[in-house]
């Protein structure tokens, strides 16, 4: 809900946008233009709507029609594939960090996408500089060229229950901030309560490597060696992490459950310690209530020097092949990643705002004041790396694969030094296949 | 027909009998052509399509493809992946087969014998065919919550651990196969029931007399092979949809955990949905035709032979 006062003040923030931007300045937008809009997640809903309607506001020569979402980032990725082939695709799509390498490269083939990287050096230097930093313009970068803009970016935290910390004799407001100490403290929680599990970290049921890359990267890893063409997790970082996922479930009973049940578990106040997207904070935070103290915290850091953490999230890519379409649309990205529409994304999931202006006194700052656990996020943004993806187009099933080596892991079927030969090897076949 | 032919006759030059055999031949085509002209473009076209894709490399949304001979079918044959869906599809077959004939058959007698109650046991056993499967498989997932389940409460009421039925790999095929048979039996308890009323009465009454009145010397002298091609129309059926499995596992359990319920059918889904190998699908694909049509002759043969007309 946006107060009056609020739209006020994004008015005139918007007006000086478009004084800056020359291309608002052209009578170009003459005849209405309707986009189609494709973007993932149904409950995203929440904020696309609210935006397009902000947006068709502004700019009442566009008009906004959503299609129906896709249930994730993966099914959204296929239709896209397939309207490919038909020549059916929307105007604007919301492509996961993960696919989006994927995607632009099968479009960019079939010279079905337009580069944003034009459209950005049009516009004004000094207004690109006050929205973008160079960090975020990459996130939407494939080969080297800018195809999508950043919309939602999120780096994993850790959520927990402030009493069962408290009673495990951990202080919430100094969690700790390595993964031995973490895991010392989940065997405590685990410890004080006979029907309470520690942690939970869902990596293996997770749908893309995230929660995986999110361990390796912390641990000064990375996903792929020097040459770009094999794994280059088979180091002690990979072990390290596969170590952790095996104390997870060793030490602090981690129930081996789907990511849904355990994230009711943790609702339910079951679970004291909990690693998860940032994205749900407002749903999950909504769903607690008064039941117990929530509370977020940076996630853990073993290599200070090195550690990074991988961006999740998407970025908007433009595929209107119409040019009076793909100017619209390119007003349409500026407006979503601009600071007023960043503003709802934030106060709506808990995603980190993608403009740099959004954390501004006139925008996020007096939210972020009164509800620190939003905050969180952005306390580590410059651990946050751009997704790199495998060569080879099979980072679907490379996941796959190694979620079931790290799920055996975890079962204690594998041990750690073997299930992270079998990583390399299967990840690097899959990645020479094709 | 005659009157066309009355029609014709006086204007042909040619003999009467062979111009009629042409006609006749010709008609019979023409009525047959709609059927088989839909029976082409809707199944045998289609199948051509997937044959011709499995000897390609193509992906979704490439530009274009070459063609790679039998190498798709190479790689079936030793994907680690494929043989464990395979071995996953036949336990589960191994155990909705049986369970769903023989559960099934045991509730139609049951049934058969009440009187007043009758239908109202037909409808209780025949409400979950009726229902879709996505809602029931949801409902499922909520009964066999790993904690705040109903069936875990009441194990923890009886004294027994917790058990996560959908996220234990050695109970996820087992537990799918379950609410498989729970989703069959209704089906073929009809059936079985239909069987069970063709059987004339004074059969039993012949057995009677010869000193057979044990209800298992009825069941083994009279119903069970009187009830022999209904048993093999039963078998095979429940045998092509146990063999189908897919909704439970793409809804419940995502192939999940690790691998454990990956079938046949989830698997060509990924293959083709989720990775784009669509040629690499479409050669999956003809492997689980092939082994549908292999199991259904094999079973209607072997069966056909012992089943007592």
């Amino acid at each position: 809900m946006l107060h009056r006062r609020d739209l006020l003040k994004s008015a005139a923030a918007i007006g000086t946008t478009a004084l800056s931007s020359p291309f608002l300045t052209r009578p170009a937008q003459a005849q209405d233009v309707t986009l189609d809009v494709l973007y993932a997640f149904p409950a995203f809903a929440k904020f696309h709507e609210p935006i397009a309607q902000e947006f068709m506001k502004q700019q009442s020569a566009i008009k906004i029609q959503f299609r129906a979402p896709a249930a994730s980032y993966d099914e959204g990725h296929q239709t896209m594939l397939r309207q490919a082939v038909t020549n059916q695709l929307p105007d604007v799509y919301y492509s996961g960090y993960h696919l989006l390498a994927e995607l632009v490269r099968t479009l960019v083939k079939r010279n079905q996408i337009t580069e944003v990287a034009p459209l950005l050096q049009k516009e004004d230097a000094a207004w690109r500089r006050a929205n973008y930093s160079d960090g975020i313009l990459a996130l939407g970068a494939v080969d080297g060229k800018i195809y999508g803009l950043a919309f939602n970016a999120s780096l994993p935290i850790i959520y927990f229950n402030a009493q069962l910390v408290k009673d495990a004799g951990g202080d919430p407001d100094k969690m700790p901030n390595n993964w031995a100490d973490m895991i010392a403290l989940a065997v405590n929680i685990k410890a004080k309560g006979a029907d309470v599990a520690g942690i939970a970290y869902n990596i293996h049921d997770w749908p893309d490597d995230w929660l995986f890359r999110s361990l390796i990267l912390q641990g000064g890893g990375q996903m792929l060696d020097a040459s770009e063409t094999a794994a280059g997790f088979g180091t002690d970082a990979g072990r390290n992490a596969l170590a952790h996922c095996r104390k997870f479930v060793a030490d602090a009973k981690m129930p081996l459950i789907d990511w849904d049940s355990s994230r009711q578990q943790f609702i339910a106040g079951k679970i004291g310690i909990f690693a998860d997207t940032p994205a749900r904070l407002r749903q999950v935070t909504d769903l607690i209530g008064d039941k117990f103290t929530l509370r977020t915290c940076t996630f853990p850091i073993d290599d200070k020097q090195k550690g990074g953490l991988p961006t999740g999230g998407n970025a908007a890519i433009i595929t209107a092949k119409d040019p009076a379409k793909q100017r619209a649309a390119w007003e349409f990205l500026k407006f979503v990643s601009g600071p007023e529409a960043q503003k709802i994304v934030v106060e709506t999931t808990g995603y980190m705002p993608t403009n740099l202006r959004a954390s501004g006194p006139e925008f996020l700052a007096p939210f972020y004041d009164k509800n620190p656990n939003f905050r969180t996020v952005s306390q580590q943004i410059e651990r946050a790396k751009p997704w790199q993806g495998y060569p080879g187009g099979q980072s679907v099933k490379i996941w796959r694969t190694q979620r079931e080596i790290i799920h055996a892991v975890m079962r204690g079927e594998t041990p750690v030094e073997a299930g992270l030969d079998r990583m390399v090897k299967e990840s690097n076949a899959l990645m020479k296949s094709s | 027909m005659n009157a066309i032919i009355a029609e014709i006759t006086p204007l042909a030059a040619a003999p009467p009998a062979s111009r009629q055999r042409w006609i006749e031949r010709f008609a019979g085509l023409g009525f047959a052509a709609p059927a088989f002209i839909l029976l082409v473009l809707t199944n045998l076209a289609p199948l051509a399509a997937l044959a011709f894709l499995s000897f390609t490399n193509y992906e979704l949304g490439a530009l274009d493809f070459s063609f790679v001979g039998l190498k798709n079918f190479g790689t079936a044959l030793q994907d680690p992946v494929i043989r464990r869906s395979i071995t996953n599809t036949l336990l589960y077959v191994a155990i909705v087969v049986p369970g769903g004939v023989l559960i099934s058959l045991l509730v139609a007698i049951l049934i058969h014998q009440r009187k007043r109650t009758r239908s109202l046991y037909e409808v209780i056993y025949f409400l979950p065919v009726t229902s879709t499967l996505i809602a029931m498989a949801t409902m499922w997932q909520f009964l066999l919550h790993p904690t705040l389940g109903l069936i875990n409460q009441v194990l923890k009421g009886l004294g027994f651990a917790e058990t996560a039925f959908l996220s234990e790999p050695r109970l996820v095929i087992p537990t799918l196969a379950a609410i498989g048979i729970w989703q069959l039996v209704g089906f073929n308890m009809v059936l079985f029931l239909a069987g069970l009323s063709a059987i004339p009465r004074d059969l039993y009454e012949a057995v009677d007399i010869d000193g057979a009145s044990h209800p298992i010397d009825r069941f083994l002298k009279v119903t069970w092979p009187m009830l022999g091609p209904t048993t093999m129309f039963v078998t095979v059926t429940t045998f092509i949809t146990a063999f189908k499995i897919f909704d439970t596992v793409a809804v419940m359990t995502r192939g999940g955990p690790g691998g454990a319920s990956e079938v046949l059918l989830y698997a060509i889904y990924l293959e083709g949905f989720q990775y784009f190998h669509m040629s690499y699908a479409a050669t999956l694909t003809l492997v689980f035709l092939a082994f549908t049509l292999v199991f259904s002759v094999l079973q209607t043969f072997v069966l056909d032979r012992r089943v007592h007309y």
